[in-house]
This record gives structure tokens, C-alpha cells and sequence, in this order.
């Protein structure tokens, strides 16, 4: 016989017997619950048309009078009831299925309007990164070109608004390099490998000093700190946090920067610490948006892109950054890659 | 054109004034052979008896023609293939910079927005390409 279990098949010849001879219907109540039990045993339909045949056969040798026209309508009826569970499993999972599909379909269309959009995006990145700067290369270049060929003929105020022209164009070509950059980082893919942060840092650093000679900045970054993440994007994150702490401690004889890492909450954490200018914790939540500053071009230069790019670079890691400061008292930034602190020897 | 010029294919006449300033600030003065668009461009370099320039610098965008399939052209073109062309554009897409490499660029310089820097980086690059550089046998037709 097939995989049918020896006592449901018990169960069902006994049940199916009272069925021919009981008084009433309350056989099939149990014809349906021996059905449902089939179905959790992961029995089919064919096992049960089987296991219907078997139990026939037993309450034939049993002597049960099933030659009757009335006894073959109730073995089919009783038939019938224990298949009612598959027949209803079959109808949810038909109505499961169908909404799956629509379902399937609704993110296929997602998909097809994403990708869509990213191409239009990647085209107006395109188009941005282009025609805007040419305009501004006409303003700076013909600036400086009224700048020296009719300087003499313009007095000092005249030629101050020619440098404020050329500052202002330059600005806003910083300004269209970072917006590309942060719209840029939204569509690269995430490549996950083991990354050297203390070297990262410290070549990060080292690019820092050589732009500026002359600054004199106790910088310390603990050894042999790792990271799992994105080599490239990490190298933008350590770029602006350490560029900021250099820029901030800019006013500061005793400029001193920390990069380390902590346990912070169960998470691998890594903080970048400064005694440079610092921020109002009222602004905070202000720091990591978009275009949002904290400082005056005349205090400190910026775009204010810089923590927007780095914030959206930690989310894409799966974690989170937090600033802390106090004005002239510095600055700490904090930031995981959502990488849990596993074994007392990784704090 | 003769041979010591420079073919310089830039649609924007603002770009081009700038470019022939620098060019001109830094005392290099070789003939300046100017394209409008990328059709103009490969019309010039198939004059006959004309001899080639010394150096293509080629702009991306242009109009007709664009600046990537310029440089297509002028390597398929035996008579070309060979001819130093450097990429003098806006855009540093990465996409454009792997094609324009791909397609047989010399070099890939964005122009910067500071007239100061892109004063010198034509500097430099009428230095490199024009004196330093040796340029490629060329079969010339006598």
C-alpha cells in the first residue's frame, strides 16, 4: 500500500462503517477532521482516494451490506467530506497565489519606474555636471580677463566685486561637485570588504597636512582599527569627519584630533574627537542636513554637503552617526557600521 | 593648417575665447585651427593635401557630431589613427572617462571653472603635447 499510516486508516474504516450504519450524519463530522489530519500529515489527494478504496475493502471483509445503491451514495459522501480540507487548502492557497502575483506585479512596476527614474536622474546628473559649469567657467574666466586687461582703468571697489564674481562662481562649482557626489553615492553599489581605518585615516591625514604646511595639528589615531564596509565610501566618510575636525580646529594653537573606536550601546563604534570650534547642541539635528551650516563662509568655508554625504554613507552601512559639541569646546562624531561588538577584546 | 597647429573642437564660443586667452597668456603660438561642431571637425582633418595637426583637443558635447564618435573616427581612419587627441571637457563621468580611454584618448583633462588653474592646465598642456611630447611618424604626403 502507498504512504497512507496504518491508523488513520483504522480510524477512517471504523469511522466509515458507522457512517453505513449510524442513525444520523455525525460520521462525517469525523470524515472531515480525519481529512483535515491527512492534510497536516502532508498526505494527497491521490493517498486519500487510496485510503478510501483500502477502507471500502475492509468494511466489505467485515460484512458490512455496502452492495446497496443507498451505501455506495454515502461511502461517496463520506468520500466527499474528508476531501472538503484539501478542497479548502486548495482554495487558499489559489487566493494566496493570485494575490502573490499581484503582488509580484506591483513590484515589477516598482522596479520598471525605478529604474526608470534612476536613468532620468543619472541623465540630469549628467546634463547638471556639464551645462551648468559652463556658464560659471565664462564668469570666473572673463572676471579675471576684465580683471587684467582693464584693471587699471577700474578702481579698488570695482575690482572687488570682479573677485567676488569669480569667488561665487568657483563656490558654486564646489557646490554642483558635491551634489553630484551625494547623488552619486545613492545609486553606487556597496562593495563589503575588510577595511584598515587606522591607515585610511592616517593617509587621509596625511593629505590634510600637505594641503596646509603650515598647521601645526596633534592628530592621533588609535592603531589597528577595522571596519566591514566599502573601502571607497568609507575613505569619503574619514575625508569629511577629518577634514571638518582640520578645518574646525583651523583658530586653535593646540589643534588636536582623535580617531578611535569604542562599544558604545553593544556596537562597534568609532568617534572622531576635535577641540576646535564646535556647535550649539540645539542645531544638532541640523548638522547632517543638506546644505545646512552651522558656520558663515566668513568663520569657516563649506558647502554644507559634507555630513549629508557622510550620513547617507553610515545608513547605507546599515548604521547610524550622532554629534556632540559644545561652542569652542569641540566636536565628536560618532559612528557604527552596524556591525556588533562580539568578545571583550574587540572594545 | 599646417603642421605645427592645433585643431581645437569646442562649440561654446565663450569656452573658445577662454581657451585661445590661455593659450594665447602662455605665449603659444601655434595656428589655432577651430571646429564648431564634430562634423566640422572630421571635415577639417580630411581636407586633402592638407597636413594634420600637432594635437586634436576635443570637447565631448558638441553638436552633429559628439565628441566620443569624433574619436572614433579618427582611429578607424588609418590616416589618423595615430593622431594625438586630448579630451578637454566638462564632465568627469566615469562613463566618459572609461569610453574616451577606451575609444584611444591621449589624455582626459576636465576643465576647471577657475580661469587661474585652467590657464595652467593649457600651459602644461601646450608644454607637454606641443614641445615635450614627440609626436608620431606620420606618412605625409609630399
Amino acid at each position: 500500500m502507498s504512504n497512507v499510516p496504518r491508523n488513520l486508516l483504522e480510524r477512517y474504516a471504523v469511522a466509515l462503517k458507522s457512517h453505513f450504519t449510524g442513525p444520523d450524519d455525525s460520521a462525517l463530522t469525523r470524515a472531515y477532521e480525519l481529512g483535515r489530519a491527512a492534510l497536516n500529515d502532508g498526505l494527497g489527494v491521490l493517498d486519500m482516494a487510496t485510503l478510501h478504496a483500502e477502507a471500502l475493502r475492509l468494511a466489505a471483509v467485515e460484512g458490512s451490506p455496502a452492495t446497496k445503491p443507498a451505501d455506495a451514495d454515502k461511502a461517496v459522501e463520506f468520500f466527499i467530506e474528508s476531501l472538503s480540507p484539501f478542497e479548502m487548502s486548495l482554495q487558499g492557497y489559489r487566493e494566496s497565489n493570485a494575490r502573490l502575483m499581484a503582488m509580484n506585479e506591483a513590484l515589477d512596476q516598482a522596479r520598471i519606474g525605478t529604474e526608470a527614474a534612476n536613468r532620468e536622474l543619472e541623465s540630469f546628473s549628467y546634463s547638471v555636471a556639464h551645462d551648468l559649469r559652463a556658464p560659471l567657467r565664462s564668469i570666473d574666466g572673463f572676471s579675471q580677463a576684465l580683471l587684467e586687461d582693464y584693471g587699471e582703468k577700474l578702481d579698488d571697489e570695482a575690482r572687488q566685486y570682479l573677485r567676488y564674481l569669480r569667488e561665487s562662481a568657483q563656490q558654486m562649482a564646489q557646490l554642483i561637485d558635491d551634489l553630484l557626489n551625494l547623488s552619486r553615492l545613492a545609486r553606487s553599489e556597496l562593495k563589503r570588504e575588510m577595511v584598515d581605518l587606522s591607515a585610511l585615516a592616517r593617509d587621509v591625514v596625511a593629505k590634510l597636512s600637505q594641503r596646509e604646511p603650515g598647521r601645526q595639528v596633534a592628530v592621533t589615531v588609535q592603531d589597528g582599527m577595522t571596519a566591514r564596509g566599502d573601502q571607497r565610501l568609507l575613505r569619503v566618510v574619514l575625508e569629511n569627519l577629518l577634514g571638518n575636525a582640520w578645518k574646525f580646529t583651523g583658530k586653535r594653537a593646540d589643534a588636536t584630533i582623535v580617531f578611535g573606536t569604542a562599544a558604545i550601546d553593544g556596537m562597534v563604534t568609532y568617534f572622531i574627537r576635535d577641540n576646535g570650534a564646535g556647535f550649539d547642541m540645539a542645531y544638532a539635528d541640523k548638522l547632517f542636513g543638506v546644505f545646512q551650516r552651522l558656520h558663515s563662509g566668513h568663520e569657516f568655508e563649506g558647502t554644507g554637503v559634507g555630513l549629508a554625504t557622510v550620513q547617507r554613507i553610515v545608513r547605507r552601512h546599515g548604521g547610524s552617526i550622532r554629534a556632540e559639541g559644545a561652542i569652542d569646546r569641540g566636536a565628536t562624531f560618532s559612528f557604527d557600521l552596524g556591525e556588533k561588538v562580539f568578545g571583550a577584546n574587540r572594545t | 593648417m599646417d603642421e605645427k597647429a592645433i585643431l581645437l573642437v569646442e562649440d561654446n564660443p565663450k569656452d573658445e575665447a577662454l581657451i585661445l586667452r590661455a593659450l594665447k597668456k602662455n605665449n603659444i603660438g601655434n595656428e589655432v585651427v577651430v571646429a564648431h561642431d564634430g562634423a566640422e571637425a572630421l571635415a577639417k582633418l580630411a581636407e586633402p593635401n592638407a597636413a594634420l595637426p600637432q594635437l586634436v583637443l576635443l570637447d565631448l558635447k558638441l553638436p552633429k557630431i559628439d565628441g566620443l564618435e569624433v574619436l572614433q573616427r579618427i582611429r578607424a581612419d588609418p590616416r589618423t589613427r595615430l593622431l594625438p587627441v586630448v579630451i578637454l571637457t566638462s564632465s568627469t563621468e566615469e562613463s566618459d572617462r572609461f569610453r574616451g580611454y577606451s575609444f584611444g584618448a591621449n589624455s582626459y583633462i576636465r576643465k576647471p571653472v577657475d580661469f587661474t588653474q585652467f590657464a595652467e592646465a593649457v600651459r602644461q598642456l601646450g608644454l607637454y603635447w606641443l614641445i615635450m611630447n614627440e609626436p608620431p611618424p606620420f606618412e605625409r604626403k609630399s
